[in-house]
């Protein structure tokens, strides 16, 4: 084997000859690691009604700790929520105490790990763990992983492990299978590129059921493939899951079984100044979890609310809007089973797609002016399956290709332009139709809304910027029209100052429309903040009110959740 | 208190040390296995920037060194490299995107932010310099402007 890698490496280097030197490996320790602590001081506001909880000061830090030598590599995560975790995170994380570990080893071709580890099969319709600090998602799974890419053009994967759950592990067996294949490379076919991948993806957990209508061991395969020849690509994947009980009132009942399906389909054309993107998409009762049932966590809110045990990850396939106001009516993806006899609500899925068109219009044309305009047009659309729907007792029938109820849909238009070479700006248009009953359930309404957005960005000299921008929302129903300003201020590349305000108006004070964990009426979202990052280092404080979202803030963006009061974050790495 | 003063300690430690640039297979935006590790021209600087479809300042921050990265290759031995860090929610955003745009760096995919994780980042724009395979210079955070003081900064490594 050695012979044959150092004939390689011989041939390389009379192909590459002229090339320039190459940097050697040297065998030496090397410690790399991350800090992340980030607290808040709740505090009470009266107009928002809003008690701060028994424990006002929470914080939520993680620190990493990795070192490796030559080609084995350990690491720990410890993992701190004192005095308790900031408000609605999941409750199991609760104390103070080591998170995660592992031991790799890895060579050019072999991959192998043991402890906790992250991984994603495809687009992750079946299989991804992953961490997201701000939505308190950690699934990892503690067990064994092996990867081999004999080539740059094969790449097997095999794993078994039980996904992590607060401190603790699920109840569920994860065993996993996946194989990706460049298949053109592999037979030399250069005018064009194809690759193909095969996943499996098994869950075990036992059942207290007497004869249960679905095996213990659930199985589930995909098998995708992308292609692209010149500036045209297009890739399908379909994920299936195998006889399961669905879930009715958080129970799996007799007799209630189905097996899940997803399809994906991607088409797109771009070359220069020009770019086009088409996404089709259909579920069917693809939500998996490591454990059939949810694990009731706080009163009403279950594992499945603070995505805990996720086997898969289902994103929305929605424009990223990063304008405040737009990430108030925002799209969740429906893979889950729901029927509800109080409500009449039915629903096993969704159906529906997204198409992306961006366009520049060069410098000295009429449209371009003088330093160019660039415009981006996005539209998606999201229906329930069609189909018939028996709420008691539950069962459904769906149509392959039929569009059922409406859930949502968001057409907007974005164009960006250089004014001079210090003033940029950029304007936007987005319409939104929100079926709040169908999407979350937490009200009957069905929101229309139209918004207009602008934003214009300064340059000063060394790093002196300033940001300002204005958003306005219409919406018929609901709570109504929004409007919104930030300002923000860079005094150097270092430094950097915020403020901002959303203020709601123009609604029916409806009673209806408030419950626990939404905001009075006539209330103002103020913020303000400031941040100092030097190297790998970032310091951020803020004080105000936040309702939830995206936040983006001298120069980075972050999801925040909703609270009053005063934040404090610190993120460093040791490199 | 004193598991307070021991991690300091251990902060002051790592942070005054050159690191390792760590070894992670990545994905080339058709789908080849791409390690880190090949990234390995002698006394040439990789400045990897970890981006997403959906973060505005990270595209502000590429496309101003777009502007200035024929300028800055005929000053330096610099190659751009931009990581970007889209889950599948968007990340068949990136290669129209890049064409629409018309970058000419090369792009990775960090679809499971495997690299991200390694080098603990924690929010981005996040740019990460390697001089043979050392972690040189960090910057997080983009400041409108700050191009060229990131040039002299380069020239001096």
């Amino acid at each position: 084997m050695k012979k044959i890698s150092l004939l390689i490496a011989i041939a390389f280097s009379g192909i590459s000859f002229g090339q320039t030197e190459e940097v050697k490996e040297e065998k030496k320790g090397n410690f790399f690691g991350g800090f992340e602590s980030n607290s808040q001081w709740y505090t009470n506001d009266k107009n928002r009604e809003i008690n701060h909880p028994e424990d006002p000061f929470r914080s939520n830090s993680y620190l990493n700790l990795n070192y490796s030598y030559g080609r084995w590599t350990a690491g720990i995560q410890g993992e701190s929520y004192a005095p308790n975790a900031l408000q609605n995170y999941n409750p199991k994380y609760d104390e103070t105490n080591v998170a995660t570990y592992y031991l790799n080893y890895k060579s050019n071709k072999l991959d192998v790990t043991a402890g906790y580890f992250y991984e994603q099969f495809g687009s992750g319709l079946l299989l991804r763990s992953w961490e997201d600090r701000s939505l308190g998602i950690n699934n990892a799974l503690r067990g064994g992983k092996i990867t081999y890419t004999p080539t740059d053009n094969f790449m097997f994967t095999a794993l078994y492990g039980r996904h992590r759950s607060g401190f603790d592990v699920s109840g569920g067996d994860v065993f996993g299978f996946n194989s990706d294949i460049n298949l053109f490379k592999l037979l030399k076919i250069e005018s064009s590129d194809l690759s193909v991948g095969f996943s499996y993806v098994g869950r075990y957990e036992e059942t207290d059921m007497i004869n249960p209508d679905f095996d213990e061991l659930t199985n589930a395969y995909a098998g995708r493939f992308n292609f692209s020849k010149g500036n045209f690509y297009w890739s399908t994947e379909f994920n299936y899951k195998s006889k399961d009980g669905v879930l009715y009132d958080s129970n799996i009942v007799d007799d209630y079984t189905k097996p899940g399906t997803a399809l994906l389909m991607n088409f797109g054309y771009s070359k220069k100044g020009f770019g086009l993107d088409a996404t089709f998409r259909r579920l069917e009762n693809i939500s998996f979890y490591s454990e059939r049932e949810p694990e009731v966590l706080a009163p009403e809110k279950t594992s499945i609310y603070f995505n805990d045990k996720l086997m898969n990850f289902v994103p929305s396939l929605t424009k990223q809007h990063h304008f405040n106001l737009a990430n108030i009516y925002v799209y969740q993806a429906q893979s889950l089973v729901y029927l509800d006899p109080n409500n009449g609500v039915g629903k096993a899925g969704e159906i529906g797609g997204q198409i992306d068109f961006y366009y520049d219009f060069a410098k000295t044309t009429t449209l371009g002016g003088k330093y160019g305009t660039k415009i981006a047009v996005n539209f998606s659309n999201w229906n329930n399956l069609k189909g018939d729907y028996t709420l008691f007792p539950p069962d459904y029938k769906t149509d392959f290709f039929g569009f059922g109820k409406k859930y949502f849909s968001d057409f907007n238009i974005e164009v960006t332009k250089k004014l001079s070479p210090k003033l940029t700006s950029s304007f936007a248009f987005i319409n939104q139709y929100y079926n709040n009953q169908y999407i979350t359930g937490a009200s009957n309404v069905t929101v229309k809304t139209n918004i207009l957005a602008a934003e214009f960005d300064y340059n000063f000299s060394n790093g002196r910027a300033a940001k300002l921008a204005v958003e306005h929302m219409w919406a018929d129903n609901d709570r109504k029209n929004w409007a919104a300003l930030l300002l923000e201020y860079n005094f150097n590349t270092k430094f950097s100052m915020f403020a901002s305000d959303m203020y709601n108006y123009g609604y029916d004070a409806d009673a209806n429309l408030i419950d626990h964990e939404t905001d009075p009426f006539d209330i103002h979202f103020y913020n303000v903040g400031g941040a100092y990052k030097k190297g790998s280092t970032r310091f951020a404080l803020n004080y105000g009110r936040q309702r939830g979202g995206l936040v983006c803030a001298g120069g980075v963006c972050r999801f925040v959740p909703p609270s009053t009061g005063l934040g404090f974050t610190i993120t460093t790495s040791f490199n | 208190m004193k598991t307070l003063a021991l991690f300091l300690l251990f902060v002051g430690n790592f942070m005054y040390s050159q690191q390792e640039f760590p070894a992670v297979n990545v994905k080339s935006i058709d789908g080849e296995t791409i390690a880190t590790s090949s990234f390995n021209e002698k006394d040439k600087l990789y400045v990897f920037s970890f981006w997403a479809t959906w973060c505005a300042p990270c595209i502000q921050e590429l496309e101003a060194i777009s502007e200035v990265y024929e300028d800055w290759k005929t000053q330096l031995n610099v190659e751009i490299i931009a990581v970007a860090t889209d889950d599948s929610r968007t990340q068949k955003r990136v290669k129209p995107l890049i064409n629409g745009k018309g970058w000419s760096y090369t792009i990775l995919l960090d679809s499971n932010q495997d690299l991200k994780r390694k080098l603990s980042i924690a929010n981005i724009p996040y740019l990460v310099v390697v001089k043979n395979n050392q972690i040189v210079f960090v910057q997080n955070g983009h400041t409108p402007g700050a191009e060229e003081e990131l040039l002299a900064k380069l020239k001096s490594l």
